[in-house]
């Protein structure tokens, strides 16, 4: 269990700058979720901390020992792979051996650990097997068993679960929550699925396109997004985006609708919002009247696809009995406390 | 990843060092040496006297190196395209059966290609033998008078040629049958249901796909019987061996039975260059063929 | 032009595809049938050997000349030979071509670039125009009529280590990182990831490796003057002598040398045509 600290690192392959500047601290026993979107340089930045990639520049701290320039195996982190690179000719046992092997650690103390993890696990009965021998989610245990047998610092992971199918990826997200609860060990998870980060981490760590966007526990992330990058990528079905002017203590929309507000600098900015905070009301409670165009039930709620008088769309949702169907025009509220607005530079301003 | 350039360029010349040590040995210093040799007037062991290019210039006037030539050429002629063809037949037989009879039918036409050249000889030799080989009763049942085939220089090439298509076809067999598995099994369905009969089918869509390997086939055959030695040095014993001739015997019989170090040296050389030319115009020729695909 | 297919032109179809199938089986039976004639020839008494008709079958079978091989010739010791070469030119190829071959697929080290391009170049290259230079090498160096001199120009073969290149280059990178991360050492990576991962090429390389040693001969032939010495391709057609003209006598000889190989591919049948596929750069 180890505090990790990155302080300003930066990473390019060849003319290209991957990972800028970025700083950032892990404290010891946190369970932190890399997430953005496909390229946003997750893996990369994972992997630095792991020492499978250079550190261009920066400092890499972890557990207060200076690591930048550490090999791989000396930096006392273990890292699961996505597709778990499990040795095809060892079985279960060796997988897990193997990494103590090599460090000379007595057989008696090998045999411990490794059957240690195997009933944290509950894989003792597959000590023997090959990994051919196992099912996916079985492999995927091996994999994370391998990493618990060193006792490491911190545990690495990139995408574990994007192998497996959806039920099992439910459940094995549950049991890695387990683990960490269980083991309080300093955890950094790399994902895209923003249901991952969500439901495990302790605070989200949002990139895009070689920066941190934003840090903070999954509640914030949601419900104060830093940019309108992260208010876009968090949340489905996604924010909606309205062009608005900010006159005096108001919103004004294109069709001139005005959504009042109660701090905000003048100018044109652009006003956000979630479905779930754009409510279907009586025709003389609402701040604008859209038409629906498509209308899905999913049950418990109704999302309704409307275009606004201006031509802006919009997403809003509705009970799920809702009655309201395609061509209708539909009167929308806006909740006030839910309201974000961003600058042309797409940073949060204060609101609401 | 974090490499210490080092230690791993240590690691990789330790790995390499055997390689190495050997390659010089018998690849690159025996190469130099045939090439400084081929301009000597050297017995096969010990030092002469520096000829400039004689050793070349002789080739030109010599009758026997014109027979090894011509031979040579000759059998290449006779076996690289032929076999070729005979293998593209047999692998498109072996490749519509499936199951046991497939690897059983496959191994008895691979078995040959494993045998050794002085197994093949002995075969070879008593099949077609003068007196008791079971081949001449072939030739006596369709009324050809008996030949005495290895001893007949007419006969010779094309019987070694034939004995050598034999043994290698094997290989050449493996190589269409690899080929012929990579074709889709779509392509067959839709012509099937498409009517096409069996030659348009062979003709437009086997055989098209099936050229690059047609093409790295006749390759390897070429290389390979260009430097044809064992079978015509073994069927020659007890023959003539002048009458048949071909450039590694003509090689062998310079340095091994005549002493001439230096002259077999520039036969070597010459046939070095024609492999390696033939080698390199293949590559090429691939290459153009393959880019205009 | 499409339409269904008539139950005429299906039966049409059926009956030449049968035809086909009986024409090759026919075809591998005639093609194999020399092996088989030498072999029973190898088995009938000498008499009836040169009997003037076809006996598919001996009248009365006799291991009598096999007995005459072991016993009476040096067959033994050419065995012994072509046994320690062979399998010395294997081990020592597959695993000289087996450390290269990682070196230059994993490792970033000056010279790597121009020695893959030499391995490529020495593909082309004729080892048969090297025999005169091979043997004052080996004159000089007094491995005339040895073990070590049979072996050592033998071992020219590119082609393993450019299939070995490929084997290794096509493990996906996460092995080598999450040995990396398990701290083995490159060393360790190599014997204990690399190699065993792919035991599979490495079976099939070092048999057609053996194979294709116990069937050389041009190099054997050359090498050795001592008819003890010698390797059973070599000694058996170049010992006049040993058996006379006997037929059946050189025949079963014949057979003792070409069984350990025969019995070699067909019990690795999958491991030597696979091998043999990659040699020629096709992916089996
Ligand atoms: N070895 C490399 N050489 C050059 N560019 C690379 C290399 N590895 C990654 N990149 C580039 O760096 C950027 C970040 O890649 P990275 O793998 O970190 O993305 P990611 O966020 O993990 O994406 P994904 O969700 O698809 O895995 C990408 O644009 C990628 O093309
Ligand atoms: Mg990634």
């Amino acid at each position: 269990m180890a505090e990790i600290t990155l302080d300003t690192v930066s990473k390019s392959f060849g003319a290209v700058k991957v990972i800028d500047d970025i700083s950032l601290t892990v404290a010891a026993g946190e369970f932190v979720v890399f997430l953005g979107p496909s390229g946003s340089g997750k893996s990369t930045l994972l992997r630095m901390i792991a020492g499978l990639e250079t550190i261009d520049s920066g400092r890499l701290e972890i557990g207060g020992r200076e690591s930048q320039n550490l090999a791989p195996g000396q930096r006392n982190v273990a890292m699961v792979f996505q597709n778990y690179a499990l040795y095809p000719h060892m079985s279960v046992r060796e997988n897990m051996a193997f990494g103590l092997r090599n460090i000379r650690m007595a057989p008696d103390e090998i045999t411990r650990r490794v059957e240690e993890a195997a009933r944290i696990l509950e894989m003792d009965a597959l000590l023997d097997r090959r990994p051919a021998q196992l099912s996916g989610g079985q492999r995927q245990r091996v994999a994370i068993g391998r990493a618990i047998v060193k006792e490491p610092a911190a545990f690495l992971f990139d995408e574990p679960l994007s192998n497996l199918d959806a039920a099992l990826r439910v459940r094995t997200r549950v049991e890695l929550a387990e683990l960490h609860q269980r083991m309080q060990s300093t955890m950094i998870y790399v994902t895209h699925d923003q249901t991952e980060a969500m439901t495990m981490a302790d605070r989200i760590v949002v990139l895009n396109d070689c920066r941190i966007e934003q840090i903070g526990t999954p509640m914030e992330v949601y419900t104060a997004p830093a940019t309108r990058f992260v208010a876009g990528f968090i949340g489905s079905p996604a924010m909606n985006f309205l062009p608005v002017q900010i006159e005096g203590s108001a919103a004004v929309l294109a069709d001139g609708a005005r959504v009042p507000l109660t701090v905000a600098p003048e100018g044109a900015a652009e006003l956000g919002i979630r479905p779930e905070a754009v409510q279907v009301v009586g025709p003389d409670e609402a701040v604008v009247t859209g038409e629906a165009r498509v209308v899905e039930h999913l049950g418990d709620r109704t999302l309704i696809y409307a275009v606004l008088p201006g031509g802006a769309e919009i997403i809003a949702q509705d009970g799920g009995r809702s009655t309201v169907a395609p061509g209708d025009a539909v009167p929308l509220r806006f909740d006030t406390s839910q309201l974000h607005l961003f600058d042309a530079a797409g940073r949060a301003l204060p609101a609401a | 990843m974090i490499r210490n350039s080092r230690k791993e360029s240590l690691i990789a010349y330790a790995l390499i060092a055997p390689f190495v040590a050997i390659y010089g040995l018998i690849f690159i210093y025996p190469t130099i040496d045939m090439f400084i040799l081929s301009f000597q007037d050297a017995p096969l062991i010990g030092s002469g006297d520096w000829v400039g290019s004689d050793n070349y210039t002789r080739l030109g006037r010599d009758r026997r190196f014109g027979t090894a030539a011509w031979n040579t050429a000759y059998f290449v002629a006779l076996s690289v395209l032929p076999g070729t063809l005979v293998a593209l037949g047999i692998a498109l037989g072996v490749s519509r059966l499936s199951g046991r009879l497939q690897a059983l039918v496959l191994a008895l036409f691979f078995l040959p290609y494993i045998l050794p050249v002085s197994v093949v000889f002995r075969l070879w030799d008593w099949t077609l033998n003068f007196q008791f080989g079971i081949a001449m009763h072939l030739f006596d049942w369709v009324g050809i008078d008996r030949v005495p085939i290895f001893k007949v220089t007419a006969w010779f090439m094309p019987a070694v040629a034939f004995v050598t298509i034999w043994w290698t076809c094997g290989f050449s067999i493996l190589l269409f049958l690899a080929g012929l598995r990579a074709i889709p099994q779509e392509i067959y369905e839709a012509a099937a249901l498409d009517n096409t009969s069996r030659w348009r089918t062979f003709r437009r869509i086997t055989w098209p796909l099936l050229w690059p390997v047609t093409a790295l086939v006749l390759t390897i055959q070429l290389i390979l019987q260009l430097k044809i030695f064992d079978q015509v040095y073994l069927f020659s014993q007890g023959g003539r061996p002048n009458d048949n001739l071909v450039m590694v015997y003509y090689i062998f019989q310079r340095a091994f039975v005549n002493d001439h170090g230096g002259r077999a040296a520039a036969i070597a050389v010459v046939l070095f260059f024609v492999v390696i030319i033939v080698s390199v115009l293949n590559f090429q020729l691939m290459r153009f063929a393959e880019r205009r695909q | 032009m499409s339409g269904p297919m008539t139950a005429q032109t299906a039966r049409r179809f059926n009956l030449a595809g049968g035809a086909i199938t009986l024409v090759t089986v026919i075809c591998a039976v005639i093609w194999a049938f020399p092996i088989y004639w030498g072999i029973i020839s190898s088995l009938k008494p000498e008499d009836e050997v040169v009997r003037p008709v076809i006996e598919l079958w001996p009248e009365t079978l006799t291991f009598d000349h096999y007995w005459f091989a072991l016993t009476e010739t040096q067959i033994g010791s050419w065995y012994l030979n072509s046994i320690v070469t062979a399998l010395g030119v294997t081990f020592i190829t597959v695993t000289t071509s087996m450390f290269a071959g990682y070196a230059i697929s994993q490792l970033r080290f000056p010279g790597r670039t121009a020695l893959w391009w030499l391995i490529l170049a020495s593909f082309m290259v004729p080892t048969q125009v090297l025999i005169i230079n091979h043997f004052v090498l080996m004159a000089n160096m007094g491995l005339l009529n040895s073990w070590a001199g049979i072996i050592l120009p033998q071992l020219i073969h590119p082609v393993i280590i450019i299939v070995y290149k490929q084997f290794f280059d096509q493990v996906p990178r996460d092995f080598r990182e999450a040995a990396v991360m398990d701290n083995a050492s490159e060393w360790r990576i190599l014997f204990k990831v690399y190699v065993p991962m792919n035991w599979g090429v490495t079976t099939a390389l070092s048999i057609v490796t053996f194979i294709w040693a116990w069937n050389a001969f041009l190099w054997p032939f050359l090498a050795v003057t001592k008819t003890e010495m010698m390797t059973i391709t070599v000694g058996i057609t170049q010992v006049w002598d040993a058996f006379g003209v006997y037929y059946a006598r050189q025949l079963s000889a014949a057979v003792l040398a070409g069984f350990p190989v025969a019995l070699a591919y067909l019990l690795f049948q999958r491991r030597v045509t696979q091998a043999i596929t990659l040699s020629a750069g096709i992916k089996g």
